[in-house]
């Protein structure tokens, strides 16, 4: 069931009635409610998958309340372990088994040794990464005590399994939703409106901006030995822009679903192409997954408290590291390290925290290298985007150098029956009403917010991509 | 809660009315299109007289070349349809006769499509703009899937379908733009490709014994004194299941096969698609035998 959906469109009006009408006496019930509504979300997919979902809720809950009651070191130690190794081992071995067998044999072929791997025949659980994030940071704070374990399971599995943030994030911490779940949640007019603001706000970005840009990137990517510079390029951007209205779509219809049910979830994207450099970007894009990153990756491994050398190093590690954690692939292994090659210059030059502030233009000098910074962060991210988007390594080095070697400008007339350039304007305008709204969460509120949003339905309905329809990029991970 | 509900409630009014202005905007853009393709062309005309029709797939479209037949003096036109279905094929058939135009002879080509008894969706869908203005179109959908949403719901078949009738396309009918669709009196020649697929396996393809469109075009053509002529058109050398034409002569013998009438692959452009040249030699061959006076 996906948010862009008829199922979907029926699924949550039922859920919101039943929440706010028939079982909203108490928190628990409420809870409840949602748990169901949650696990029905959830095995709309797979319903054997249910059964791991349940498994690792149970798993996290249990070793969580084992840590906290533990007397002794070792024994903490022995439940907070058996977490971790078992909640990376499911990761493992749905996600990652196949792709390391294949990656071995590869390289004992390549020394002449022949080998054929055993595979597994086993699809990705949807949402397997982020539900096991969730858990292991639940374990991990309660282990080094940062917050208390949760005694309530149905408290706790809500915390897991709510369904908006279950397939595709944001990835929660407990110390942010877990409060929220512990009370019973009353009905708010204006947190309400702003929630479905966002979900419409959302549905622009997926269906008009992400879904129809993939038509013409898919068109380009896939036959990219026959395209000429102009729609390479094109093909960069139009990916750069399906990835950002796919992924902040869902978000924002995640983020917007939760505000209807009264519960406020992590904002993960912040306007990222208006970055002024890469450290700003990571700031703005996929905010959950980076912060998580740093506070159970980066800082454990030191942090910056090392020196330069350290710093350097505990960088590769989470970007190829995050870059991993997006697919078993070598290409987002790349991506992953050519962002902390990025980053480098910044961390040398000890720069990395410099744009921490509000972007302000004035017709001055000032402002017009702030919007070339933009556009070279872009660019920097387009390029890395080529990699991540392209089906090999080799792949994405041909795309890039036939960027350069081809030396044509022109119009091309893609598979996709329509020419490489149409999308330009309806980026063009995307790009304005996100700028012009770029220190709010969604663009529809405020001043004539009924205008707005008529226009929005409308550009949904008008201007959307529906007969080639595409799943949310972010589910398969 | 309640203003929730009034808010919501606005909401979807508002989606509700912005669906039937733009299906209204939508179908009155579609309503003036003439020459963007055929089906629009059809839809919107008046009467008109033909001595021979051509209907059928890309297989009539790139394979029967009009001017051959206009040269003997015969009106012509090729309204075949790459992707087209023989649904598709009847219900053209069907406005042409709402439109009360004058037609000799009917030439369909009825072959690999005979083994399919649904729509083609892309094709198809070129007509639903009319599905309010024309109860033979409405007729000829009433038994499809969803029907009722793309009926009863206001631009929904303009969503369903927004790659062929969507956006874009509304907008180019609206300034005019035209396409290559009714050039060469609706004809499309194929060049000789290089790089051409030369192989074919129909050995699956079974014909429908009893072909809902087809039937109707053999009915529309006796209700109104059309000459019917239906034919096969031909494969290239290396096609597997070749049967499958005979299994057609025997499940309707009034089809005439013409499978074999060019096969040097020299003059296709792929398995299934005559080259230019090819066409020539094919449409030269039906002029002789129907059409030698």
């Amino acid at each position: 069931m996906f948010f862009n959906s008829i199922a979907f469109a029926i699924f949550l009006p039922i859920v919101f009635f039943l929440y706010w009408f028939v079982f909203n006496k108490t928190k628990s019930t409420q809870n409840a409610l949602l748990i169901i509504a949650s696990y029905y979300f959830y095995s709309c997919w797979d319903w054997r998958f249910l059964f791991l979902l349940v498994f690792s809720t149970f798993l996290d809950y249990y070793t969580g309340i084992q840590i906290e009651k533990g007397k002794s070191e070792k024994s903490r130690k022995f439940w907070f372990w058996l977490s971790i190794i078992v909640n990376l081992g499911f990761l493992g071995i749905f996600k990652y088994y196949n792709f390391f067998a294949s990656s071995f044999s590869d390289l004992l072929n390549s020394a002449g040794i022949k080998a054929s791997p055993i595979l597994l025949n086993v699809i990705l659980p949807v949402g397997i990464s982020f539900y096991t994030f969730h858990g292991l940071s639940y374990v991990i704070d309660i282990y080094y005590k940062r917050i208390k374990a949760e005694y309530n399971f149905v408290d706790y599995s809500l915390f897991v399994s709510y369904f908006p943030l279950l397939v595709a994030g944001p990835i929660e911490r407990a110390t942010h939703l877990l409060p929220q779940v512990k009370v019973k949640r009353e009905f708010n007019f204006e947190t309400a409106k702003e929630g479905v603001y966002q979900i419409i706000w959302g549905l622009v970005k997926k269906v008009v901006i992400a879904d129809t840009c993939a038509t013409y990137a898919n068109a380009i990517f896939d036959h990219y030995t026959s395209m000429n510079s102009f729609s390479l390029i094109m093909g960069a951007i139009y990916f750069a822009f399906q990835i950002y209205g796919d992924f902040s779509g869902y978000s924002d219809i995640a983020l917007g679903v939760s505000k209807l049910f009264g519960l406020d979830l992590l904002r993960n994207f912040n306007y990222p192409y208006f970055s002024r450099d890469i450290a700003e970007f990571w700031r703005r894009w996929h905010i959950s997954l980076s912060s998580w990153f740093r506070d159970y990756l980066y800082i454990p491994l030191g942090g910056s408290k090392g020196g330069l050398w350290m710093k350097i190093r505990n960088t590769f590690i989470i970007f190829v590291v995050s870059g991993f954690w997006h697919g078993a692939n070598w290409t987002y292994v790349v991506w992953g390290f050519i962002n902390a090659v990025y980053f480098l210059p910044l961390l040398l030059s000890n720069s990395n925290r410099n744009n921490m502030d509000a972007i302000v233009l004035k017709w001055n000098f000032d402002s017009a290298k702030v919007i070339m910074s933009i556009l070279y962060t872009f660019l920097l991210t387009c390029i890395a985007w080529v990699f991540f988007r392209a089906s090999t390594i080799t792949d994405a080095f041909s795309y890039l150098k036939r960027i350069i070697t081809d030396r044509h400008f022109g119009s091309q007339y893609l598979e996709n029956e329509r020419y490489n350039y149409e999308l330009l304007l309806l980026i063009g305008v995307f790009v304005l009403v996100e700028w012009n709204n770029r220190n709010k969460v969604e663009p529809l509120s405020g001043k004539k917010s009924l205008l707005k949003l008529s226009l929005a339905i409308a550009a949904i309905l008008a201007f959307g991509t529906y007969s080639d329809y595409k799943e949310f990029i972010y589910f398969q991970f | 809660m309640k203003r929730f509900l009034i808010f919501t409630g606005k909401i979807i009014l508002i989606t509700i009315l912005i669906s039937v202005v733009l299906d209204g905007i939508y179908t009155a853009i579609f309503m003036r299109s003439k020459d963007r393709g055929k089906i629009e062309t059809v839809f919107n005309s008046k009467a008109e007289n033909y001595d021979v029709v051509i209907l059928g797939s890309s297989r009539a479209n790139n394979h029967f070349i009009p001017q051959m037949f206009q040269d003997k003096g015969l009106k012509t036109f090729n309204y075949g349809m790459s992707a087209a279905h023989l649904f598709e094929a009847s219900l053209m058939l069907k406005l042409m006769v709402e439109r009360k135009w004058k037609i000799k002879n009917v030439i369909v080509e009825a072959d690999l499509n005979l083994a399919i008894g649904h729509r083609s969706k892309p094709i198809s869908s070129k007509f639903l703009p009319y599905i309010h203005n024309s109860t033979v179109i409405r007729d000829h959908f009433q038994d499809e899937e969803s029907f009722n949403e793309m009926y009863y719901l206001p631009f929904y078949r303009y969503i369903k379908y927004d790659s062929k009738i969507g956006f874009r396309e509304a907008f180019f009918t609206l300034i005019h733009k035209r396409t290559n669709a009714l050039e060469n009196l609706g004809f499309y020649p194929l060049q000789k490709n290089k790089n051409g697929n030369m192989k074919n396996n129909i050995v699956k393809l079974n014909p429908l014994p009893h072909n809902k469109s087809y039937e109707e075009i053999k009915s529309i053509c006796k209700a109104n004194n059309i000459n019917l002529i239906a034919v096969m058109t031909p494969m290239c050398e290396n096609v597997k299941g070749m049967d499958y034409f005979d299994k057609v002569k025997k499940a309707y013998p009034e089809i005439h096969n013409y499978e074999n009438a060019v096969t040097d692959d020299k003059y296709f452009s792929s398995c299934g698609h005559m080259s230019d040249e090819g066409a020539k030699i094919f449409t030269a061959r039906i002029l002789k035998d129907f059409f030698n006076k």
